[in-house]
Order: C-alpha cells, then sequence, then structure tokens
C-alpha cells in the first residue's frame, strides 16, 4: 500500500535537489538572520544586571547563541512542506479532482513529500550544518563536550523529535490548507500559520523566556514540539527523562491533529465545486 | 454496472450585492441562492456499453461525471459503481475507474509525458508485465511514442489529448469517464481518439461514458443514449430512436442577395425549411428524404447563392426538438 506514495517521496526531493541554487541562496539569508540574532542577543546579555555571564531564565549567554543558530538551522531543514499552497492551489485551478481519483489518500499524498523533502534537505543541508556547528562550538567551549554515548542517544533521540516535528509541521499546514475550502485567502491563511509558528515555537526565543503562566500554557501545546524540544534535546538541555516526556507529548499531539484532519478534511470535501470543465 | 438513483446536487451561490455598499452589506449577512445543478437523475449503465451523456452547455453534464467518479459528492440520492459509492470509498473504486476532462489535463504540467506514465504506474501499482504490455498498445492506436519525452506543457492540444487519454487507460479501468474528449480538436484528431475508444471498448470490454458537444461522435461511438437539460434527464434510450426521430438533418447556410423574394422559390414542399434573414438563408432538411444535391444545385441555381457551408445537426438542436415534442405530447 506504502508503495503508492513512492512517487509523491520521490518529487520534492527531486524539485529540491534540481532548486539547490535557490535553497544555497535562502541558506545564507537564513544564516544572516542567525547572525543578527546572535549580536542582538550579546548585547542583551552585556547590558544586563549581572553582566555578560549572568543566568537569564536558565540560559548563559553562550547557550543562547547556540540555541539560537542550532534553531535556524533546524527550521531551515525541518519545515518545508508546502502542502498549504498546494491544497490552495487544488482548490483554486480544480486539479483536485485528479488527486480524488485516484487510489491514494489526499493526506497520504502530502505526508510523503513532506518526508521527501525532509530527508533530501537533511542530508544535504542538515547533516554538514549540524555537524559542523556541533564541533566549532565544541571547540570554542559553548558547547561542552559530552560522552559518546550521552552524545549518540541523545542524537537518535532528536532524529525521532525532527521526525515528529516535519510530521507535525505538515497536518498544521494541512489544516490551514483545508480552512482554503472555507475562505478563498490562502495568504492570510498561510501569514497566520506562519507567524503562530514562529512565535509559539520557540524559533525566535526559548519559550523559558516568556512570562511564567503563557510559559506552562504554550509548553503544553504541539507548537513547542517544532523546534524547541527536538533542538534542547540534541543541546542536551533536556535529560531523558524529560525528552521522552516532550516526544510523548508531540507524539499526541501528532495523532490528535491527524484525527482532526481527518474529521475536517470529510467536512470539506463536500464543499468542494468543481465547476464547469 | 453503474447505477444512478435519484441523484440531486445543489450548489450554494452567494448573492453578492452591486457596488461598494453591496459588498459591505455581503460582508454582514450572506444571502445564498440554490442551483440545482443535477435534479433527481436516475439511469443506469451495463458493462461494455458506450453510452453518450449529452447535453447543452451548463446542463449538468460534467456534474454528473464529477459525481460518478467520486470527486463531488451528491446533495440526494447516490450512485453505485458495483455496488459502492465512490465519494465515500474513493480509494476502493478509483483503480476500477479512468476519467478524462477535456478541459484540464491530469498530467503533471512541467515533466516528460513518459515520467508521468511512470507516477501512475507506481500510484497504481501496475506489474512490469502489463505495464508494457499495455504502453505497447496505447503506442498503437493513439500513436503517442513521437513526444513520450516531451513536458506536457509543450505538446499541442491533440496530443495532450491522447495523452491524457492513454494515461486514463494504464490501469486498464473497466469503467471510462470521458467529459468532452474531443474538444477543440481537428477532424483527424477526433478520429484517432474515437478508433482508440472503440478498440479499447472491444478488446478489454470497457464500459464508457462519453459528453461531447459532437453529434459525430454520438453517431460512431454510442449505442444508447441518455440526455440531460437543466439538470433533468430528458431522454434515456437507444441511438436508432433518435434518429428515427430526427433523420439525417442537415443545415444550408447560404449568402444571397438581400433583394431575394423567397416566395417564388418554395418548391421542396413539407420536407425542408428556409429562413431568410437579409442577405442569409437558411435550408433546413432531412438527407435521407431529399438529396443533397438537389438541394445544393437549386441553392446555385434558383436562389443564385453566392457562398455556402453545410452543417450537421447540433445537440442543441436536437434537445429542443426533443423539449418541443415534451411540451406538445403534455
Amino acid at each position: 500500500m506504502l508503495k503508492r506514495y513512492k512517487p509523491f517521496l520521490r518529487a520534492n526531493a527531486m524539485d529540491l535537489l534540481a532548486y539547490r541554487f535557490n535553497m544555497i541562496v535562502w541558506l545564507l539569508v537564513t544564516l544572516l538572520q542567525a547572525a543578527t540574532l546572535v549580536f542582538l542577543w550579546v548585547s542583551v546579555y552585556r547590558s544586563a544586571p549581572g553582566g555578560i555571564d549572568a543566568v537569564i531564565n536558565g540560559f548563559t549567554y553562550k547557550e543562547v547563541i547556540v540555541y539560537t543558530v542550532f534553531t535556524t538551522i533546524f527550521t531551515f531543514v525541518t519545515f518545508n512542506s508546502e502542502t498549504l499552497w498546494l491544497i490552495n492551489s487544488d482548490i483554486r485551478k480544480g486539479t483536485i479532482g485528479n488527486y480524488l481519483i485516484k487510489p491514494i489518500s489526499y493526506r497520504g499524498k502530502f505526508i510523503a513529500s513532506s518526508l521527501g523533502g525532509y530527508l533530501t534537505m537533511m542530508v544535504m543541508f542538515g547533516l554538514p550544518l549540524f555537524t559542523i556547528s556541533y564541533v566549532v562550538f565544541g571547540l570554542v567551549g559553548f558547547i561542552a563536550i559530552p560522552t559518546w554515548y550521552d552524545l549518540v542517544f541523545h542524537v537518535f533521540l532528536f532524529l525521532i523529535g525532527q521526525t515528529l516535528a516535519v510530521l507535525l509541521n505538515d497536518v498544521i499546514s494541512y489544516i490551514f490548507g483545508l480552512l482554503c475550502f472555507y475562505t478563498s485567502s490562502g495568504w492570510g491563511l498561510n501569514q497566520l500559520r506562519a507567524t503562530l509558528i514562529s512565535f509559539l515555537s520557540g524559533t525566535l526565543l526559548p519559550l523559558a523566556f516568556f512570562p511564567p503562566v503563557f510559559k506552562t500554557i504554550v509548553n503544553l501545546l504541539p507548537f513547542a514540539g517544532l523546534s524547541q524540544n527536538p533542538v534542547l534535546i540534541l543541546l542536551m538541555k533536556y535529560d531523558y527523562l524529560m525528552s521522552l516526556k516532550v516526544l510523548g507529548l508531540a507524539l499526541g499531539w501528532l495523532i490528535i491533529l491527524e484525527l482532526f484532519a481527518k474529521l475536517l478534511f470529510r467536512h470539506a470535501i463536500k464543499k468542494i465545486t468543481v465547476q464547469g470543465g | 454496472m453503474i447505477e444512478l438513483i435519484h441523484l440531486t446536487k445543489e450548489f450554494k451561490k452567494p448573492i453578492r450585492g452591486k457596488g461598494l455598499s453591496g459588498m459591505i452589506k455581503t460582508l454582514f449577512s450572506r444571502k445564498y441562492e440554490v442551483i440545482e445543478a443535477v435534479k433527481d437523475v436516475s439511469f443506469t449503465i451495463n458493462e461494455g456499453e458506450i453510452v453518450g451523456y449529452i447535453g447543452s452547455n451548463g446542463a449538468g453534464k460534467s456534474t454528473t461525471i464529477k459525481m460518478m467518479c467520486g470527486i463531488l459528492t451528491p446533495t440526494k440520492g447516490k450512485v453505485l459503481i458495483d455496488g459502492v459509492e465512490p465519494y465515500l470509498k474513493r480509494k476502493q473504486v478509483a483503480p476500477k475507474i479512468g476519467v478524462v476532462f477535456g478541459q484540464k489535463t491530469q498530467l503533471w504540467w512541467d515533466i516528460p509525458l513518459i515520467e508521468s506514465f511512470k507516477v501512475l504506474k507506481e500510484i497504481y501499482q501496475i506489474s512490469d508485465e502489463d505495464y508494457e504490455e499495455r504502453l505497447h498498445f496505447l503506442f498503437e492506436v493513439l500513436s503517442i511514442d513521437k513526444f513520450l519525452s516531451q513536458p506536457v506543457r509543450t505538446l499541442s492540444l491533440g496530443q495532450r489529448m491522447r495523452a491524457d487519454l492513454a494515461a486514463s487507460l494504464l490501469h486498464n479501468p473497466q469503467i471510462l469517464f470521458l467529459d468532452e474528449p474531443t474538444i477543440g480538436l481537428d477532424v483527424l484528431a477526433k478520429q484517432k481518439i474515437r478508433e482508440a475508444i472503440k478498440l479499447m471498448n472491444a478488446k478489454y470490454k470497457t464500459t464508457v461514458i462519453l459528453t461531447t458537444h459532437d453529434m459525430n461522435d454520438i453517431e460512431d461511438l454510442c449505442s444508447s443514449v441518455v440526455m440531460i437539460e437543466k439538470g433533468s434527464i430528458i431522454y434515456d434510450g437507444p441511438l436508432i430512436n433518435i434518429k428515427h426521430k430526427f433523420g439525417n438533418i442537415k443545415t444550408l447556410v447560404l449568402s444571397v442577395d438581400p433583394q431575394l423574394n423567397l416566395d417564388d422559390v418554395a418548391k421542396f414542399k413539407g420536407n425542408i425549411e428556409i429562413k431568410k434573414e437579409e442577405d442569409r438563408v437558411e435550408i433546413r432538411f432531412d438527407a435521407d428524404k431529399v438529396k443533397l444535391e438537389n438541394v445544393i444545385n437549386y441553392a446555385f441555381a434558383t436562389l443564385k447563392a453566392t457562398d455556402m457551408k453545410v452543417n450537421d445537426i447540433s445537440i442543441e438542436t436536437v434537445v429542443k426538438k426533443i423539449l418541443s415534442e415534451q411540451e406538445k405530447s403534455k
């Protein structure tokens, strides 16, 4: 059954390889943004009451810088879901019918192509960038050198967390995409989605910097599993128990959101009006 | 076997106010107009049949086809394909059906045709032998092998239509839905499409449901016809009956001297209908009863026509005739 989705797994990968020059330019832009954030953090810590060595919300300036760089790489590699746009254009152009008459599920097609994109990005950019950053930060003493088995386990848990993040990101994109059945403003929906994610996933700053009550709530939402939690697992800010907890939370949310998406699809699909043609 | 049972599809259309104030009003209160695209349609299609599903533009043909292949969900009633409702069990019905929408391609626009076929091979899980055999057959009947390596967007309309038809047949569906497969094609291209449909039907017993605006398609392919107008079925039966009813009606359009007085020239009595508008004369006649040759001679000799065009009967005319006959019989 799963073999039917292979072409979609491949297609996105091939697209990304074909547009690798674009990706490299995009990467440079992203790294530039990360550099700006790093300078911002340095000046924040400099002007803190305890000086540059202060610990703010459990983070030293070294840890915050490492966190910023890693989340930047992480989001670059992980958030490649084009699901919302594809659904939007399927609805506008009426091409959704082409998929509804094929023996594959509409949802499954998107999961396959998101995973394909993720694997390609991870091999092409993720592995080299993560390795280089880890080694460089290790050499300058920003990351404590772990024992080898701690490293292996955390990398393993991180990869699980990252896969869950890809799937979570895709299902959120899919749900927002399905909303295009009800309102035809795909652009607005995408803005809403992007803002929610960058704010609530800890991409801008670690969630620990939010006010106490808000922090607790946001940590329970699915967004924390999108980038903060996997990165903190990799950076060993979470011990094993905490790592398993956040992975469990992400998995739970994934199941809930997939079920919700299924119900929403069932309702939305009745609204199709592929006129003419 | 395909059964349609009291099938109805309604679309809700918001009523928009006019001008800026109207637009602002629609922001706060939405009124909807309900349009019944398909009303209480029932018919049955048996295995191996080629059925023409005809009607004028906007009659509800495409909507019915889309419900039959599971894209649209009916408002009331149901479609059964071998006892299964396609819009409820999409994945179960999909391998059994092939669909071509003449106005939209289902192929991937940017990749070479053969790659599209390979993707379909994987989606439908077609075995290597079946794939090779069918590809070979389709190469022969549709001669698509010449442009296999071109991206779909570079194909001409005729080539694209043949490619689309081939793509819909790759998995050897039992049922083939063709929604205007000959739209915009020239005579030769139409011929090729028709031949392929005939061959497929003969070789694999494929059931074919075909919508078209070309009466020739229907005459060439279909044994029976379902006719729809404003969402309701107005005829369902063998093609022969329609042909008997209308004979072989042709229309001759002539350019003549505007001064010509028609009253002097009517000589075919009853079997022919002549209408005149300034310098245009339309002659409608039954080619089985009156020889085309005679009418043409008459047009040039008596009416002194300077230009001429022969038209076959159009679906719209047939629909109009059937409707007016039904009015009379009421």
